[in-house]
């Protein structure tokens, strides 16, 4: 009998040597990496050191609320790319065929986007420190805890763009307006005590904020897991709830796919 | 035993128009694409079904697959119901599609298949051995190592065949398998198909083909717009002519393709 484990090996494989064979997409991320972080380096500068949300210099923060919102945005893409060439190439039929249920396989995909996506963040990150010479003070523990919720959240919202797709076929268009409004209500580029109530009220309720603000206190304050009980606590409780919920919204629409015969239209 | 036994089985397909389609065309409504179909196959049986573009052929594939699900009756394979148990089914089922891009294009055509047999569990002692043994018969194995997105559409087809013998499936569904197959190509597999049936495995072929039809099936299954017209147990030597004079008698519909030769040998 084949193994969870054997099942990952497999998916690893394929995306590895799919990832090589395209040689330069590879090189052009990490170019676009850098003219990102160029791009919010001089904007920092340009607003002056005057400016200083949550009591840390501007790029810094930019640099943690844009490197989150990225890889919560790129891992929901992985998701929803996964399901779209599958539809598009017809892989999504012959694979809803094997023993492997399409959540598993779906979820065992996501591990590996995350690693991809993980990379990248790290690689956003250090070249942030190390060219850009953003000040942190990093607690490793609670960026590592951050990291993980942030996954498993990341994975949550993937599922729903992928299940978005199977059920509406339009899941970019929807990705593309979530992504709008995590912009607008996380935090990512300003703190959120400067929307007005109501829309505070809603980004405070979301757990991409947490998610920010978490990797902020561990990456640049450098709190100790103590220190940041509540928000770890928060996003805890948001990865136990919304994950299995997630899995159960792609399990129905899959099943209703299967039903209305829609499993391959894009 | 009957390993597929389909039990008056309805398949609707229903049209939703897109919103704000004031400026389109599209509009609402369904289509039968199986109306109280009942039928079932032996192991070891090879089943044909024939019938036009739209009868509904490939709709019974996709139900025994468990791609599709039925609005009515069940479809139960090995004894197990494909709404309740697709674990079980998709364990017994191998499907090769007519879809001829359903592959990993940077991947080689032994990597596609190491892929798609671990995801159907193939043990990982016999994945190596299984697959040369498929690129064999398939006549892919000088480009077992090739990218498929270099492949021309034949060779996608057979690597598609491929893809469904890999697993040793019990049961066997194909549809339209010789579509894009050079004449030597097909009757080899037409000889494979035949030794896996003589094994025990049971075959469904879709096809419009009524030549492939008469040369392979034991039984043929006529559809007709969704409607199972006859189920017909092939004699020995019974002809494609004869298999196409039986259907045509059944639909009341004329034979184009006889009657223009007719004409031909007329006007000669």
């Amino acid at each position: 009998m084949t193994s969870t484990l054997d099942k990952l090996r497999a998916i690893l494989w394929r995306d590895l040597l799919t990832a090589i064979r395209y040689r330069s997409g590879f090189v052009l991320s990490l170019v676009g990496i850098l003219i990102e972080l160029a791009a919010f380096y001089f904007l920092s500068r340009a607003i002056g050191p005057g400016f200083r949300p949550d009591g840390v210099e501007y790029f810094p923060f930019l640099l943690v609320g844009t490197g989150i919102y990225t890889f919560f945005v790129m891992s929901a893409q992985a998701f929803l790319n996964a399901v779209q060439e599958a539809q598009q190439t017809g892989t999504l039929e012959v694979l809803m065929t094997t023993p492997t249920p399409a959540v598993e396989l779906l979820t065992l995909s996501a591990i590996s986007a995350f690693a991809g996506n993980v990379f990248n963040l790290f690689v956003y990150f250090i070249a942030g420190i190390t060219i850009f010479r953003a000040a942190v003070h990093p607690n490793f523990l609670s960026c590592f805890l951050v990291l993980i919720f942030c996954v498993a959240i990341a994975l949550a919202l993937g599922l729903v763009a992928a299940m978005l797709q199977v059920a509406l076929q339009k899941g970019s268009s929807l990705l593309w307006l979530i992504g709008s409004a995590l912009w607008l209500l996380s935090g990512t580029t300003f703190p959120i005590q400067t929307l007005p109530r109501p829309l505070e009220m809603l980004g405070r309720a979301i757990p991409f904020s947490y998610a920010i603000d978490g990797m902020r206190m561990a990456l640049l304050d450098g709190l100790s897991i103590r220190a940041m009980a509540p928000t770890l606590a928060a996003l805890a409780a948001f990865s136990v709830v919304l994950v299995p919920l997630a899995l159960a919204g792609l399990s129905f629409s899959l099943r209703q796919a299967r039903q209305n015969g829609t499993l391959s239209f894009y | 035993m009957d390993r597929i036994v389909f039990e008056s089985v309805r398949k609707v397909f229903r049209h939703r128009p897109a919103l704000f389609n004031w400026v389109g065309r599209e509009r609402g409504g369904e289509t039968v694409a199986l109306k109280d179909v009942t039928f079932s196959a032996a192991s070891g049986e090879v089943l044909a079904l024939l019938g036009p573009n739209g009868s509904g052929k490939t709709t019974a594939l996709k139900l025994i697959s468990t791609i599709l699900l039925p609005d009515g009756g069940s479809v139960r394979v090995g004894g197990a119901d494909t709404r309740s148990d697709e674990t079980a089914v998709r364990r017994q089922v191998g499907i090769a599609v007519a879809s001829e891009r359903s592959f990993f294009p940077r991947l080689s055509a032994r990597e596609n298949l190491n892929f798609f047999a671990t995801l159907d569990e193939v043990a990982r002692g016999e994945r190596a051995g299984r697959i040369s043994d498929v690129l064999g018969d398939t006549g892919l194995e000088e480009h077992a190592e090739t990218l498929v997105m270099k492949f021309s559409s034949g060779m996608y087809q057979r690597l598609g065949i491929a893809r469904a013998l890999v697993k040793r499936p019990s049961i066997l569904l194909l549809d339209e398998p010789t579509r894009s197959l050079d004449a030597a190509t097909a009757a080899r597999f037409w000889t494979t198909i035949r030794r896996l049936a003589s094994q025990g495995t049971t075959v469904l072929v879709a096809t419009h083909n009524f030549a492939e039809g008469a040369a392979v099936a034991d039984r043929v299954l006529l559809l007709h717009r969704g409607e199972l017209l006859a189920d017909r147990h092939m004699r020995d030597g019974e002809s494609a002519d004869g298999l196409r004079a039986f259907y045509f008698g059944l639909t009341g519909e004329t034979d184009e393709a006889q009657s223009t030769i007719h004409r031909a040998e007329a006007a000669r």
